[in-house]
């Protein structure tokens, strides 16, 4: 019994640590900005200041930058997405040669800081006009993610059995079919979950959009928020209630991709 | 419904060669087993016959067409794995069907909305639906249709595997151990469901064991493999009566065929203290080392000696119901041992429950008309005197067979 409440008070803690920066920015956002600076703060969010969330929108184009947020990562998702099937079923079913070396050269990928590459790509996107669109911001976040997405696609289609898909050339099925018709839908709930970390990947991608974006009408919402902190007055209340704007499509795009990350789908079809 | 020819077919994985210049037959109609222990290259040929793994040199031909070369799926064939091999994302009506849609299928039904579309228009086909539906009332499974495999149950799960074998009627049947995953009473059923299929079906199987009961009593005719090459093919009486080697007599019967060595000079067998006559036998002078095989059937226990008998120590006694095993160690005889084998008893077969108690001496003598002997050199069969003209050969020693002492 005494073991079972400390797990709770162990999991309320780090939810605790995990909620409570949401909450303090509902708190702060609702808060009047006469009082932001109060000796003693507010510890409850204030029903009377919800309208800030309507203001926002009249403020600043939070609406334009979630749009371009959206787009940005939606693009970065399918790209990342169709780019990486067939990769990935080629490492996890082929042989071929330098079928190792290949695999490394995605991880190393994921070892190279991003800043790193920000001037080389500068001059790159500036080459191909890709400077200042959102084609661009899609392109350079899916390059980042494919890897990753590749390695985790990889390790879902190792998964499926052999069998499985032997039955399928006796069936008629070439290899197209087979990814298509067959591994894909296996592997459903790792692709969901890939989506989300490219979807996110996206979403939160702030370094190359503050780089390559100039022009006001192509900021997604990251670059946007952070505008708002200018070198003499900080909007709390905007930027806080902005932010929980920010996060709402995201959680709502996790929580539509969750429904399809479920195990066990592989079950039952061949005696374990 | 087609005839197969494999013709001087080898595979080689890397620098080791598992099948090496096979050739084999199986005829129009036909349910051939091939059998042997693991590791003989079984399944491999029968991989290959499907297409799952390209030969390395030989020729394949299923109904006069030359199919080495085709993909699995132009070989008008149907595989039906050890593991059942579902597709677990589909139902069982989906999983029947399979075959039937891919036949129909073109690579732009991938695409996400038409392709949906599409594909159910052809789910939904008539004539493919009625397929289907016969299919499964065959196979009792019209009440599970629209169930996942994971919620069946393994014999369940074996009967979809071979409804979508059926449902494409091939020309030919390919089976991998199918049944070794079931528990002993489902495969007996099973075993029977599989038969009657063929009788029904009337397609060419060509079905992969180890189990010989399953081989014995489903082929029409057995290909028994060790090392990749096929050590004989013949009906499963044949292999059991007239086995052309020791590894064959061996491997069919249980418990197998014992292997006694003996000395057989002018017509006449010396088997330790015992001598029997043994006709059709090379006539010439000199002894000659053989070895006797002979069933545990074909041997009989006396509490009495007498010349064509050989005294011995029984060793163990198994009750199994209908029939006891007794084993005896016979005095100042040998036997050939398998590889595994330690004990030197020799297996004898006994209507009903034996009396017999582990340590009693008896004598043991030996009913030479299912006799075969081999060669103690090679392991082949000599002569045997089932399949000899001449069976006039008399033991004087009476059977004990059901009068156990």
């Amino acid at each position: 019994m005494r073991r079972e409440w400390l797990f709770i008070l162990g999991v309320l803690v780090i939810l605790g640590l995990i909620i409570f920066p949401f909450y303090w920015m509902l708190v702060t956002a609702t808060t009047p900005a006469d009082q932001l600076m109060a000796k003693v703060p507010r510890l409850t969010p204030s029903l009377s200041h919800f309208s800030v969330f309507v203001e926002v929108f009249s403020a600043v184009p939070i609406g334009t930058w979630l749009r371009n947020s959206a787009i940005v990562a939606g693009g970065t998702t399918i790209l990342c997405i169709g780019l990486s099937i067939f990769p990935a079923y080629a490492l996890s079913r082929f042989r071929f040669r330098g079928k190792a070396m290949l695999a490394l050269g995605l991880f190393v990928t994921q070892m190279l800081p991003e800043a790193m590459l920000l001037v080389p790509l500068y001059a790159l996107f500036r080459s191909f006009d890709l400077l200042n669109t959102l084609t661009g911001l899609i392109l350079v976040n899916a390059a980042f993610g494919v890897p990753i997405v590749t390695w985790i696609l990889k390790g879902a289609i190792d998964g499926i059995p052999i069998d499985i898909e032997e039955a399928a050339r006796i069936d008629n099925c070439n290899r197209f079919d087979i990814v298509m018709a067959i591994a894909l839908p296996l592997v459903a709930p790792t692709l969901a979950a890939t989506a989300v970390i490219a979807f996110f990947h996206g979403w939160n991608e702030y370094l190359f959009a503050q780089t390559f974006i100039n022009s006001a009408n192509f900021y997604p919402a990251s670059v946007g928020i952070a505008g708002l902190v200018g070198e003499y007055a900080v909007p709390i209340h905007l930027v806080m209630s902005a932010g929980i704007i920010y996060t709402l499509p995201a959680i709502i795009f996790f929580l539509i991709a969750q429904r399809y990350v479920v195990s066990g789908l592989t079950a039952g079809s061949v005696k374990g | 419904m087609a005839s197969i020819k494999i013709n001087d077919v080898a595979k080689q994985f890397g620098a080791l060669r598992v099948i090496d210049k096979l050739s084999l037959e199986v005829k129009d109609g036909e349910f051939l087993v091939l059998l042997g222990p693991s590791g003989c290259g079984k399944s491999t040929l029968l991989r290959i016959l499907a297409g799952l793994e390209p030969v390395t040199e030989g020729e394949i031909t299923i109904d006069g067409r030359r199919v080495e070369q085709e993909p699995p799926g132009k070989r008008d064939i149907a595989f039906v794995f050890q593991s059942y091999a579902l597709y677990p994302h589909l139902t069982v009506e989906q999983n029947i069907a399979f075959p039937l849609v891919m036949k129909r299928f073109r690579w732009w039904m991938h695409l996400p909305v038409v392709g949906r579309i599409m594909r159910r228009r052809i789910e939904r086909d008539p004539d493919l639906k009625r397929t289907v539906g016969d299919v499964a009332r065959i196979l009792g499974l019209t009440g599970l249709m629209n169930r996942l495999p994971r919620t069946l149950s393994g014999g369940q799960r074996q009967r979809v595997a071979l409804g979508r074998a059926m449902v494409r009627q091939p020309a030919v049947f390919l089976m991998d151990e199918p049944l070794s995953n079931l528990d002993a009473k489902l495969r007996t059923s099973m075993r029977a469901e599989i038969a009657r299929l063929h009788t029904r079906l009337g397609g060419t199987f060509v079905y992969v064991t180890h189990d010989q009961v399953e081989a014995m009593t489903m082929g029409t005719r057995i290909a028994l493999m060790r090392g990749g090459v096929i050590q004989q093919i013949g009906t499963p009486r044949e292999l059991f009566q007239n086995p052309a080697n020791i590894f064959v007599a061996r491997f069919i019967g249980t418990p197998p065929m014992n292997l006694i060595k003996a000395e057989m000079n002018l017509g006449t067998l010396r088997v330790g203290e015992a001598s029997y006559d043994w006709p059709g036998a090379p006539g010439h002078a000199g002894s000659t080392s053989v070895i006797l095989g002979v069933r545990p059937g074909g041997l009989s226990i006396n509490s009495r000696p007498s010349p064509q008998s050989t005294p011995g120590v029984v060793s163990l006694v198994e009750h199994l119901g209908t029939h006891s095993i007794v084993g005896v160690q016979l005095d100042n005889v040998e036997i050939q041992k398998d590889a595994d084998q330690d004990d030197d008893s020799i297996m004898i077969s006994v209507n009903g429950y034996s009396a017999l108690q582990v340590g009693q001496r008896v004598h043991v003598s030996v009913d030479t008309s299912g006799g075969v002997l081999f060669d103690a050199g090679t392991g082949d069969r000599m002569i045997s005197i089932a399949s000899s003209e001449h069976v006039d050969f008399s033991p004087t020693t009476h059977k004990t067979l059901g009068r156990h002492v």
